[in-house]
């Protein structure tokens, strides 16, 4: 397997791996459960958006997929570092939900239609559920130190697949 | 159908759909974030989270037995038992380390409601406003609360609190009937009338350290409706202002607000009165918290201090005299809005304290204030945002009580910072505060933080040491504890 097709496995697993964290986290932000529940769906309506924008492009293979790896990157590195009030954060949190379900519904879009899909979905499944059972010995430090490594891993991989493109 | 699921393919549509979403999502995210309150598996606060404490057990009050057995078994046992109603005292009045917390809220049945006698009888862990609610179809309203209605029946007795009502004398006095657990178990039926062991005495404004209140008889009055009357008055015009109010029948309720702009600073002020128009109301219902937003914004605006918290005082004078002459029942005067004052910065904190002084020593004592406190306190990092004057009555019922003589309260609501050096210096203006106030044969209020020495508890409560005592009398085992006690009388 190439470089192309490991980036959207990592992306994926990653994704799955981190997600666990990134509700913590936004359980700590929303604090009721239906601030909780209009943060995703936020995320969705987002999400099914991006998905609709990569459906509507006419030229699908002109895409920049590295920028949506270090969009979402950079959106999980700000979710890590981010320290503001208290009262200020769930404005911040809605714009970055939008903003990660644009991508990930963009992401999710071109990923369906890749050669590799197939066997993507079945090795993301199988890691995540290994790694999943390693994570849950791990004490967790802060929610939103996982996030950041995370976040920093997608800026790389996007940097990594904009490098090896212009290559 | 076609054409709905047509839509759904195109991308102005699913990000037309995102944008409403956001907005509507952007307006209804609450103001009230903050994170307090009883947990047992992390660390219990009130209010102002400057108390956190581990609790071992969390009960939710369901029925008088269960906590008659809870009580029973703390008292051989050497359990510490703490009892907590909405938990807005700011103190740990509510709490203990290591004690069984008995969570009131649950218990909040209103029981009955005579007509007739004006009176209902309620659990202690309903609020003002389920009683509200309650009560608005019989054309009754509540003879003394908070302004606000948030708090419950149990909390508010347990402190014996004020508020705008300035003809029915201290809250304790409203309470007909009682039924209370006592610290060894017991239930007992108790009425102010044939309370020859004086167990109101120390029950009201005991802050839970007698025993749990159960429910309460309440005393009742009408739920007239009011003319507002609103007045700009210099500081020292309001002593006078006030007397000849106390003399006016058609007076029923009243309040004032002192400017702590900085060109206004303590020598503005302007007075609420509201005024008998001989009607009453059976059918407007209770307002629910208007304009919150707008408040809170013009509320942060006036937090940074300087030139927008004159800002913030206009504002406030311009929204006064809109109001004046308008009409209001009694019941929603009863019901002030209170999330607009909501606060989470990390690293800071609001605080509410209030000195009470004789009525006639008011503006001397205004005057020496002056001296105390930065008129402009934009660059302090101690703050005081509000002041409201109160009127509380002479009140012999209690032990603990605030008001030896006709009082003035002023509810200061003051913010500061967290690190040492922030709360020292904090804590070193309170004191210097509660000094002036004792000068002038003052008191400050027990629900709130304690800034205070003992001596200064001491020297405003000297009726501590009976408290005291007849707390040992009634508790020998000290089933009954909480932070407060800790720190000031044990
Ligand atoms: C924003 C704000 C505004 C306020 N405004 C006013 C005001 O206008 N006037 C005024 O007087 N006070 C005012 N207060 C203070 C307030 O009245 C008290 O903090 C009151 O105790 C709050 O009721 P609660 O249900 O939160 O009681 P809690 O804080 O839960 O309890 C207070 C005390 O009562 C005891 N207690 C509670 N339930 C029972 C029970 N069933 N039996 C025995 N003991 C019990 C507790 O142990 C504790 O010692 C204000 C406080 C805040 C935060």
């Amino acid at each position: 397997m190439s470089y192309k097709q490991y980036i959207p496995l990592v992306v994926t697993v990653g994704q799955v791996a981190i997600f666990p964290y990134y509700i913590i986290w936004l359980k700590g932000v929303s604090l009721t459960f239906s601030l909780f529940a209009w943060f995703f769906a936020a995320f969705s309506f987002s999400a099914a958006w991006g998905y609709q924008m990569y459906q509507s492009k006419k030229d699908k293979n002109n895409i920049h997929i590295s920028f949506i790896y270090i969009g979402m990157g950079i959106v999980y590195i700000i979710t890590g570092f981010i320290k503001t009030t208290f009262e200020n954060l769930p404005y911040i949190v809605l714009l970055l939900q939008i903003i990660l379900g644009v991508l990930q519904g963009y992401f999710r879009a071109w990923h369906s239609g890749q050669k590799a899909y197939y066997l993507q979905v079945v090795h993301h499944y199988l890691i995540v559920g290994f790694m999943m059972i390693g994570l849950s010995f791990v004490k967790v430090i802060s929610p939103a130190v996982f996030i950041a490594v995370f976040g920093f891993l997608l800026c790389g991989c996007g940097f990594l697949s904009l490098v090896k493109k212009t290559s | 159908m076609q054409k709905i699921k047509d839509l759904f393919k195109k991308t102005w549509f699913l990000g037309c759909l995102v944008i409403i979403f956001a907005t509507s999502v952007l307006w209804n995210i609450p103001i009230e974030k903050r994170k307090y309150g009883l947990s047992e598996s992390s660390l219990v606060t009130d209010y102002t989270g400057l108390l956190p404490e581990r609790v071992v057990r969390v009960v939710k009050a369901a029925d008088r037995q269960e906590l008659q057995k809870i009580a029973k078994q703390a008292n051989e046992s050497g359990q510490r038992i703490s009892v907590a109603g909405l938990q807005h005292s700011q103190g740990g009045h509510t709490y203990y380390k290591d004690g069984v917390v008995l969570d009131m809220r649950t218990y909040n049945r209103i029981l009955e409601i005579n007509e007739l006698q004006k009176t209902v009888r309620v659990e202690a862990g309903a609020t003002w406003e389920d009683v509200q609610d309650a009560i608005l179809p019989y054309g009754l309203a509540l003879k003394v609360t908070q302004s606000q209605s948030i708090f419950t029946i149990g909390g508010s007795l347990s402190v014996n609190g004020h508020g705008r009502d300035i003809r029915f004398g201290p809250m304790a006095g409203t309470v007909k009937e009682m039924t209370l657990l006592t610290p060894t178990g017991e239930i007992k039926r108790l009425t102010s009338r044939g309370d020859s062991e004086e167990w109101m005495k120390y029950v009201l404004g005991g802050y839970g350290l007698f025993g749990v209140i159960l429910d309460v008889t309440l005393e009742l009055t009408d739920n007239d409706i009011y003319t507002i009357h609103t007045e700009k008055l210099k500081t020292e015009e309001y002593e006078s202002y006030f007397n000849n109010l106390m003399k006016d029948d058609n007076a029923a309720m009243h309040y004032a607000r002192v400017s702590v702009a900085p060109s206004s600073f303590l020598d503005e002020m302007y007075v609420i009165d509201y005024n008998h128009t001989g009607k009453q109301d059976r059918s407007t219902s209770l307002k629910g918290e208007q304009g919150v937003r707008l408040s809170k914004l013009a509320l942060d605006l006036g937090r940074h201090g300087g030139g927008m918290e004159d800002l913030f005082w206009r504002a406030q004078k311009k929204y006064i005299a809109s109001i004046d002459k308008k009409e209001i029942t009694r019941n929603n005067a009863m019901r002030s809005e209170s999330t607009f004052m909501e606060f989470t910065k990390p690293g800071r904190v609001e605080v509410l304290q209030e000195y009470f002084v004789p009525v006639h020593s008011y503006e001397e004592y205004i005057k020496d204030l002056k001296k105390l406190l930065s008129a402009d306190d934009k660059n302090d990092d101690f703050k005081v945002h509000n002041i409201t004057v109160r009127y509380a009555a002479k009140d012999n019922l209690t032990s603990l009580n605030y008001a030896k003589e006709d009082m003035l309260g002023l509810v200061v609501l003051i913010q500061h910072g967290l690190k040492e050096k922030e709360i020292a210096e904090a804590t070193a203006i309170i004191r210097d505060w509660t000094d002036l106030t004792l000068k002038y044969d003052g008191t400050y209020y027990l629900p709130y933080y304690r800034y205070q020495t003992k001596e200064q508890f001491k020297a405003s409560y000297p009726d501590w040491e009976k408290f005291r005592t007849e707390k040992l009398k009634r508790d020998s085992n000290e089933v009954f504890q909480n932070l407060f006690y800790d720190h000031y009388i044990k």
